[in-house]
């Protein structure tokens, strides 16, 4: 046996390569579980309110006409699948103009926003949330004829961080 | 590990006034700014700013994602096929990014 | 030259029939001899032998001959050809043919200076520094393990080797090279109809995505050819997990009267010869099945002895090693390499079980030995994760997962997973130059 391909001193560079790794990739994942946060839930719905009363600029919501898919149980809260759509059928002469989402108590709670036209003949959308905690998310579409259309669903979200 | 757009069409050959479904998939950090790094610094907010869709210049679809959107945003829209012409998509991020994806549609003859 | 090696050659197999067996072979060619040393060394470093010829093997055995030229690298592998499982869910629908998974191995032996015996590894005498074979005893300085998996069927049947011997048979799993491969593409292109159950291994296990890949290529099959079938997919996991969302859309899109997605479903018992299997979930019977039982550690890390005990002293069924430098924890001169790794980090577990994780780990490892034999400091790297899953077949439609890693401040591996649940055909375009840039490294 040859013991001579020893190195005499075996000397182990940890870290190192991993650092230089670590700067180059995106910080996201799982992963981003771990890292520290200063995002924090809104304690209630009241900032989710006042973005829902600008958009509804004094026109009562519908609770018909807008579907709403959510899972009542989140598996991965960084990635809850939504889809939103309006039941009725949209034709140049009525369209969505818009739709928003609000995840209630996430610390921004106006998730996104989409604007449609006339062109478009559709609105039905799906995204991927991620949340905070368990909360209602809630969606609102105004119609070209000055109806809004409302959807409300809650969800439960997994204890521990959403990499927000 | 730039990654081109991935995307789904449901039909690239619909019949006029079909509703076409579109699947779209980019990857992005989507840094929220909220998390600190290992030494307690803020990341720098790095997230999607718009999204739209046009076919030929025609406006399907705008969208303005926020922190709430997840990482390698997904984002799933219908439009009704009423012209032939070409889908086209458009990304962009806090750090100036820029991805485009299109896609020709054509009307199959009623 | 020649002429002494020849001499060399027949005095060392000479001395180990007379020294070994006594003269009791003296009948039969020396060679036959198990005892027999297997081959003399030659080159002035070190021997280092690589026990497996897989992704991982061929990787290290190529890499090990750029590395370190003066080493006297030997392959061991028990396949005559070798037969790549990456692909070959995609095989059993023929988009790729048989030549496209089987290679020859001696043309990359012969290009890059390595030698590659056939052989049955029967013992790892670690204390010895030498591994027993079928064809002889070989030495070493340095031992790689890139055995992959092995079937554990006796977490369901105990030592009952009938029922195991019923379930490999009939219901072959078909994740290890063999004629199970072949066995089970001719099972799908004779299934006339009926209830074919897939059971999933329980995490961690060869090639995370694959089985629901091979699920929506069954049910295309199935869907093209109006048979009047359904897959059953039994999984012990919560969800469909990688590339969730994709497979899902796949299976209610493209196959919603074929496939059903059973969560929750840990196999309980299985009964091959009534055709009924007990899970978690609920009982099925079925007409057809691919029973997957659950994976482990190749046999040879089991020869080694360097399975992995958990809290409770029982084996964790995978290696026992360095989760940074890959070698033993109890050996530093064995590494292990591809699918028998033990876990990383307590944050995900194993790397993914792919054949690019072993590829990737195989060209470290080849690194890192020939920084220790050339006295360096050894650097410890990591590797990535690809996967591209076809779920359509008219058109060619991927998905895919992307694994990234690194280290953070407490030392520990970090995984970023990055799932990509829209099928496109560029996905599967990839898949195709993903697999050439393998190809070309290890078999070429």
């Amino acid at each position: 046996m040859t013991s001579s391909f020893e190195p005499d001193r075996r000397r182990v560079l940890l870290g190192a390569a991993g650092a230089a790794l670590g700067a180059a990739l995106p910080l996201s994942g799982a992963r981003a579980q771990e890292l520290a946060t200063t995002a924090e839930a809104q304690p209630d719905a009241a900032e989710s309110d006042r973005i829902a009363a600008e958009f509804l600029g004094g026109v009562a919501p519908l609770a018909e006409g807008l579907a709403m898919e959510l899972p009542a149980t989140a598996d991965n809260p960084a990635a809850v699948p939504l889809r939103v759509h309006v039941t009725e059928a949209l034709t140049e002469d009525l369209w969505c103009e818009e739709l928003i989402i609000l995840a209630e108590l996430n610390p921004l709670p106006l998730a996104c926003r989409y604007r449609f036209s006339a062109a478009t003949g559709a609105a039905d959308v799906a995204l991927r949330l991620r949340l905070i905690r368990s909360m209602e998310v809630r969606a609102l579409a105004r119609l070209s004829d000055g109806r809004v259309l409302e959807a409300r669903a809650a969800v439960e979200a997994g204890v521990g961080g959403c990499g927000m | 590990m730039s990654r081109p757009p991935r995307l789904w069409i449901s039909s690239a050959t619909p019949a006029k006034g079909e509703i076409i479904r579109v699947r779209v998939q980019i990857q992005h950090v989507m840094e929220s700014g909220f998390r600190l790094d290992w030494n307690g610094a803020p990341l720098e907010r790095n997230l999607l700013t718009r999204f739209e869709a046009r076919l030929n210049e025609t406006l399907l679809m705008e969208w303005e994602p926020g922190a709430s959107i997840s990482q390698n945003p997904y984002v799933e829209f219908a439009f009704a096929a009423r012209e032939s012409g070409t889908l086209r998509m458009l990304w962009l991020d806090d750090r100036g990014m820029r991805l485009e994806a299109e896609r020709e549609i054509i009307l199959s003859p009623a | 030259m020649i002429k002494r090696r020849s001499f060399l050659i027949g005095a060392a197999a000479g001395a180990g029939v007379l020294g070994l067996n006594g003269g009791r072979l003296l009948a039969a060619p020396s060679v036959l001899s198990s005892s027999v040393q297997l081959m003399p060394r030659e080159g002035s470093g070190p021997r280092i032998v690589i026990c497996g010829g897989g992704w991982g093997g061929l990787t290290a055995a190529r890499h090990l001959r750029e590395e370190i030229p003066e080493a006297d690298v030997i392959l061991l592998e028990r396949n005559p050809f070798f037969w790549s499982c990456p692909m070959s869910n995609k095989w059993l629908i023929d988009v790729v043919d048989t030549a496209f998974l089987t290679h020859d191995m001696l043309a990359p032996a012969q290009a890059h200076g390595y030698k590659l015996v056939h052989c049955e590894i029967t013992e790892i005498e670690r204390d010895k520094k030498q591994v027993r074979t079928s064809r002889g005893v070989v030495d070493y300085d340095y031992l790689i393990l890139s055995g992959g998996i092995r079937n554990d069927y006796e977490a369901w049947f105990g030592n009952d080797q009938t029922a195991i011997e019923q379930t490999r048979r009939n219901f072959p799993s078909a994740y290890i090279p063999s004629s199970e491969h072949i066995a089970l593409k001719n099972k799908l292109k004779n299934f006339k109809g009926g209830v074919i159950v897939m059971t999933l291994p329980p995490p961690p296990h060869r090639c995370p995505p694959s089985p629901y890949e091979r699920a929506c290529l069954m049910a295309w099959h199935i869907k093209t050819n109006n048979i009047p079938g359904k897959i059953l997919i039994l999984d012990p996991k919560p969800r469909i997990a990688p590339i969730g969302a994709g497979y899902k859309a796949a299976f209610d899109e493209l196959y919603p009267d074929i496939i059903t997605h059973v969560p929750n479903a840990r196999v309980k018992s299985v009964d091959p010869f009534n055709k009924r299997i007990s899970t978690e979930a609920g009982d099925f019977d079925f007409d057809d099945a691919v029973l997957m039982p659950p994976h482990q550690a190749s046999d040879l890390v089991w020869r080694a002895d360097l399975i992995g005990k958990d809290a409770e002293g029982k084996p964790t069924g995978w290696a026992d090693m360095h989760p940074r430098l890959y070698h033993a924890n109890s050996d530093e001169d064995v590494y292990i390499v591809g699918d028998s790794m033990g876990a990383i980090s307590p944050q995900f577990g194993h790397y993914p079980k792919s054949g690019h994780v072993a590829n990737y780990i195989a060209k470290i490892v080849a690194r890192n030995i020939a920084q220790r034999v050339r006295g360096e400091e050894v650097v410890a790297e990591l590797p990535d994760n690809l996967c591209y899953m076809l779920v359509n077949g008219d058109p060619l439609e991927a998905i895919s997962v992307e694994f990234l890693y690194d280290v953070g401040p407490d030392g520990l591996v970090r995984q970023t997973q990055i799932d990509i649940d829209v099928r496109t055909p560029d996905l599967m375009d990839e898949d195709f130059v993903w697999i050439k840039g393998m190809f070309d490294d290890f078999l070429v």
